[in-house]
């Protein structure tokens, strides 16, 4: 297929393989002229965008020179730090050769010749650059001259050795491919000539017994240091000949196909099985000199190709200069050539003027221009697929974290009895071994329902101490008089307490007993309430210091007295008394600030006395523990957590473990956990999240830990699961059932972290996670989970989630229902239309 | 750690160029130089050969399964310029299409989203790409681009159907609106990304970075995120990361990912789009992972199947 093509009469040189983008060089030849007898000359760098379709080639630079060339060649030497740039060093017709700096070409600045020699006495037709040391290059002109120049150091070539005799042409040079100080160079009498210059001597002449090989190419080996190649130029002998050195007396090979003399070879350096030759007979092949077929051969030409030129950076294309005056460049990956004919045969149309050229008042029916049919026709490619096209490796993921690999093996050498084992490796990828180590242990604990000693280990490997605090919370649930334990665990020892009380009340000792210590004074209330049914005082001993004893003290400071019946307050309250009005001596009492005489009074007078005297009582007090001993008496909780100072949260909590009812005692840990929680610092949080798990709440407690935390990481992830899953399974325990995870926020978290199971493998274990009710799940959970879960669910189980999700009417979303159905039905690969109606059916 | 579970033993007779696994992970297939595609099923570590596909003239590049919803499908390419469309019946596997629309070597199929049904993309030498969507009845409906890639395409990915963030922010009740979008690579050197609009293909962006051939570009999944992400490695030894955060889908960033010694052939993204598998001409796989602050490390050298997992904080550690 053909790519670009412009009208130049010239030799042409490959940017260098390093060089983007691909530019090509072209010198004017000598020995040609052109229609107009132009006889200027010039050298010019094209660009090859290749992105662009049409067949122009955009100039870059150019330079007008005063030699016409017989040979160009783009030298690695000086190449920018972008490979870019380099020199070209051209073989003119008077035996000159110049150097230029191809970066002041492409600027057009003045100093674009850095070198040049006059040292050749004849046309220079052979150059070549050394592959290993850019610097050197070799020329070869008439009377057997042969230099190697020193590009750091241009003026004083060297010579191989001592001429060949007798005096000829050299028309090729070229450097080994594997050992650097072996030059070949050839002559059109046939003969080739194998130079070592350490030794600055011929080491082997190649010679053709038929005396008929006129050497228009010599390649070596791309690979195998001792092969060459030669073509012939003469139309008697269009062959090829292969030569081996170790066997150097006939040639290992001939290619013949071409009909007349070969003009030029081009040896792909990316594929050493691809041979490109141009002969007379106006056809470019491509060979398979291995094998010495025919593999490819460049439709189109309809002229001698001189010159013939793989491309080194793109290893499809090549260029090839005929004597028609075309520079075209070519893929041989095959392709249509009809867009592109179809534009050109536009171009020349419309060169015309199709109006009216000749003022014959009509106009002129569009140029035909005849098309060869072979132009329009598909062009097959290489019929070797060429090595640069075979991808020798890869690796693929697969569901499931596997990873599926292949590698070819270097091809082994040809005699190798042994076939080349051809293997496919299917890999496990685990990147997180930290998060399956400890789902690992969490399934582990789960089956054997060791939850203790599973908490008991996380507290030893927790590593800060909140989070030690929520595992000794976690593991209290496990154990017998769990609320005594957490009581324990908030620092409130009852034990503790009564030393402190008694060490309280010998020190000071005070009858009066407001502003002690709240939880002191929570003590004496609750004695007195559990002790109301007595009466106050009626036995004790004096000096006792138990609180029991301190109230019944009270009356006792009195040894003799008499009965007020006055009109003031004392009075009347004697006088209630003594006709047994209780409640409206407790009101005078009350009245006067008698609180105490109010309270013992209202005991006596009936439990309903007493409740509304104690209310009475306590809306009078505004102090700091009021509200404590109002809640402790009235049993009314619900102000003590939605009221508190938030610091006082652990007193609160110790409050409810110590009194509230069972059925009361959760949604009261709840609401006290909201408050924290709603405060949002990390602190709060955890605080929140222990008041959570005294109240057994999953649900609070997932939504609280995850509110603080990105829970994509898969260890974050994990600490949560840990913690959700060892307190589903308290609650369990405690109350004896299976404890469903309804929440969403709940299965969205498990259906992620069953996503990330499955991605490291743990597909089983995966599964075991994944909520009943995930229909629920919205979100990426979803999707993620789909994609995974849906393909390691058995058909019948994803056929039963599908159709109750499709009946359960209480779907969040049609957007959600959509995702999840869809992954389900993705994942069934059953009956498609049955699936189908039911999703339609939404 | 990446260790090996399963040894399949292909006995093709040259090189392989492609092996995939299906949807559940339970068959393997692979293609090679010797023309023939092979199917194993390797369930519970087993190889057993469950089909022998012949029918190629040439090397076999690529194989690709289909989603299982419509059966088990599977496509090759191949340097013979054919695309063969293979289908399971009764235990069988047999020809369902064979597409030989193409001038050159089919050097890259890749299986569209299942929403949009049984639509294949290839990418040819010719430069062309081709959309073979399934009509049913045996009929197939071709789409063809000319001159995607000027000088061949290597390589085609689609989109995930998904729009990226649509879970996030798609109203409730309304049917996601999905946009056919695929990525291709060529030998131009470019990474192009193509959209279906009113039932035409039209080149949506054009993304240079690469100096050399485009051997490879992948379209990572999307798991509801608001970003689309593709990999594309190249001759030039590069792997970029392009992303882009703009809904419209027209910014899209380069990012080094790496550059290798020598060409880089395959991308591929984990099912989770969270690692990167990138194989290069050295025979060497790697496995490469994002870390939180947005940088790409290798976390893994895997040869033969085999190979060690570093977490990223220890790799970017030994790099500094």
């Amino acid at each position: 297929m053909r790519l670009k093509e412009i009208q130049r009469t010239a030799h042409q040189a490959w940017s260098p393989a390093s060089h983007h983008p691909i530019y090509l060089a072209l010198g004017t030849s000598a020995q040609q002229l052109d229609a107009s007898f132009n006889t200027t000359a010039a050298l010019e760098i094209f660009e090859m965008d290749f992105a662009d379709p049409s067949l122009d080639m955009k100039l870059k630079g150019s330079l007008p020179t005063t030699n016409r060339l017989h040979s160009i060649v783009w030298v690695n030497f000086g190449l920018g730090a972008d490979g870019t740039g380099g020199r070209l060093v051209s073989g003119s017709e008077n035996g000159a050769i110049t150097v230029y700096n191809v970066e002041a070409i492409l600027g057009s600045a003045a100093d674009a010749v850095v070198g040049q020699s006059d040292k050749h006495t004849g046309p220079v037709r052979a150059l070549d650059f050394n592959p290993f040391q850019s610097n050197l290059l070799a020329s070869g002109a008439n009377d057997s001259e042969i230099y190697i120049w020193d590009l750091n150091n241009f003026n004083n070539p060297m010579t191989p050795g001592a001429k060949s005799q007798p005096a000829e042409d050299i028309s090729v040079v070229s450097w080994n491919r594997q050992v650097q100080h072996i030059l070949a160079s050839a002559n059109p009498s046939g003969k080739a000539v194998v130079w070592d210059l350490r030794k600055n001597e011929p080491i082997i002449k190649i010679s053709d017994h038929s005396n008929r090989m006129h050497c228009s190419g010599m390649l070596w080996h791309p690979e195998v240091a001792t092969q060459l190649v030669l073509a012939s130029e003469d139309d008697r002998m269009p062959v090829i000949q292969m030569w081996d050195l170790r066997f150097a007396t006939s040639p290992l090979k001939v290619l013949e196909n071409h009909t007349r003399g070969i003009l030029s070879i081009s040896w792909s350096q990316a594929d050493p099985e691809l041979l490109l030759s141009s002969a007379k007979d106006n056809r470019i092949l491509c060979w398979n000199p291995n094998t010495g077929e025919v593999i490819y051969e460049l439709p189109t030409i309809n002229q001698w190709c001189f010159d013939v030129q793989w491309c080194p950076r793109n290893p499809a294309l090549l260029s090839t200069a005929s004597f028609d005056g075309k520079i075209s460049v070519y893929s041989v990956m095959g392709g249509s050539l009809e867009g592109q004919q179809q534009s050109s045969v536009d171009k020349i149309s419309s060169s015309f003027d199709n109006m009216d050229p000749f003022g014959m008042g009509q106009t002129l029916p569009p140029l035909q221009v005849p098309q060869p049919t072979a132009q329009t026709t598909i062009v097959p490619p290489l019929k070797k697929p060429p090595k640069w096209v075979r991808r020798p490796v890869g690796a693929s993921f697969a569901f499931g974290g596997k990873l599926v690999t292949f590698e070819n093996p270097p091809p082994a050498p040809a005699q190798s009895p042994q076939p080349v084992p051809r293997q496919v490796f299917v890999s496990q990828v685990t990147t997180e071994t930290e998060f399956l180590q400890r789902s690992r242990e969490l399934q582990a604990a789960l089956q054997a329902g060791t939850f203790v000693h599973y908490c008991q280990a996380k507290i030893q490997s927790a590593p800060c101490d909140a989070e030690q605090d929520i595992w000794k919370f976690l593991m209290v649930n496990f154990e017998d008089e769990a609320r005594v334990k957490f009581l324990r665990l908030l620092g409130f020892s009852k034990d503790e307490l009564e030393r402190k009380i008694s060490k309280c009340l010998g020190k000071n000792f005070q009858p009066n007993g407001h502003g002690v210590d709240a939880k002191d004074l929570a003590e004496k209330m609750q004695l007195l309430s559990t002790e109301r049914a007595d009466e106050a005082g009626a036995v004790s001993d004096t000096g006792s210091t138990s609180p029991t004893d301190f109230f019944s003290q009270i009356p006792q400071d009195k040894p003799s007295f008499q009965i007020p019946i006055s009109s003031d307050t004392d009075g009347l309250i004697s006088q209630a008394l003594l006709v047994g009005n209780f409640e409206g001596a407790v009101d005078l009492c009350l009245n006067d600030g008698r609180y105490a005489e109010a309270i013992l009074l209202s005991i006596s007078g009936g439990e309903e006395l007493l409740k509304k005297t104690q209310q009475r009582y306590l809306e009078t007090q505004k102090n700091s523990i009021s509200m404590l001993i109002s809640s402790v008496v009235t049993q009314n909780w619900r102000d003590i957590v939605q009221s508190c100072e938030l610091d006082n949260w652990k007193e609160a909590l110790a409050a409810l473990l110590t009194y509230a009812h069972p059925e009361e005692f959760a949604p009261l840990c709840d609401t006290l956990g909201g408050r924290l929680e709603t405060e949002g610092t990390e602190k709060r949080s955890l605080q929140a999240c222990l008041c959570y798990i005294c109240s057994g709440n999953l649900e609070k407690l997932v939504e609280c830990w995850a509110a603080q935390r990105d829970c994509s990481s898969p260890l974050v992830l994990e600490d949560l699961v840990e913690k959700v899953m060892i307190l589903r399974k308290s609650i369990e325990r405690l109350r004896n059932s299976e404890v469903p995870l309804q929440s969403p926020t709940l299965a969205e978290k498990l259906t992620c972290y069953a996503g990330i199971l499955a991605a490291e493998g743990s597909l089983a274990t995966a599964m075991a996670y994944l909520p009943d009710d995930s229909h629920q799940v919205s979100g990426t959970g979803a999707l993620v989970f789909s994609l995974h879960a849906s393909r390691c669910l058995p058909t019948p189980l994803i056929r039963t989630h599908c159709k109750s999700y499709v009946l359960a009417g209480n779907v969040r979303t049609y957007c959600t229902s959509y995702v999840i159905v869809r992954a389900y039905i993705k994942g069934a690969g059953y009956n498609w239309c049955y699936q189908r109606n039911l999703y339609f059916s939404l | 750690m990446v260790s090996v579970i399963n040894t399949v033993d292909t006995s093709h007779e040259d090189m392989i160029h492609d092996a995939q696994m299906d949807y559940y992970g339970t068959r393997l297939a692979t293609c090679s130089s010797d023309r023939t595609v092979k199917i194993f099923d390797v369930r519970n570590g087993g190889q057993i050969l469950v089909a022998d596909l012949r029918g190629h003239e040439g090397p076999v590049w690529q194989v690709a399964w289909a989603h299982p919803m419509y059966g088990n499908i599977l496509a090759s390419c191949s340097y013979d310029r054919k695309v063969i469309v293979w289908k399971e019946e009764n235990g069988s596997w047999d020809k369902m299409y064979e597409y030989t629309g193409h001038e050159s070597s089919v050097n890259s199929v890749c299986w569209g989203p299942y929403d949009f049904g049984l639509i294949l993309a290839c990418g040819s030498s010719d430069g062309a790409i081709s959309l073979l969507t399934f009509t049913g009845e045996q009929q197939w409906d071709v789409k063809k681009i000319s001159n995607a890639h000027t000088i061949g395409c290597n390589a085609v990915s689609w989109a995930p159907a998904v729009v990226p963030g649509s879970l996030v922010d798609q109203p409730s009740g309304q049917k996601p609106n999905y946009v056919k979008r695929f990525v291709s690579g060529g030998c131009d050197n470019l990474v192009k990304l193509w959209k279906e609009e009113d039932g035409q293909w039209k080149e949506d962006q054009k993304l240079e970075a690469h100096s050399d051939w485009v051997r490879d570009v992948g379209w990572a999944p999307s798991i509801g995120l608001p970003t689309s992400t593709i990999a594309s490695c190249s001759q030039d030894g590069r792997v970029f990361i392009w992303t882009c955060e703009d809904p419209t889908g027209n910014t899209w960033t380069p990012k080094l990912l790496h550059k290798f010694a020598d060409v880089v052939w395959h991308v591929s993204w984990s099912i989770t789009g969270n690692i990167l598998a990138v194989s290069g001409g050295d025979n060497k796989v790697t496995l490469w992972k994002e870390s939180m602050d947005g940088q790409w490390a290798c976390i893994s050298d895997v040869s033969k199947g085999q190979g060690a997992v570093s977490s990223i904080t220890d790799t970017q550690q030994s790099e500094q």
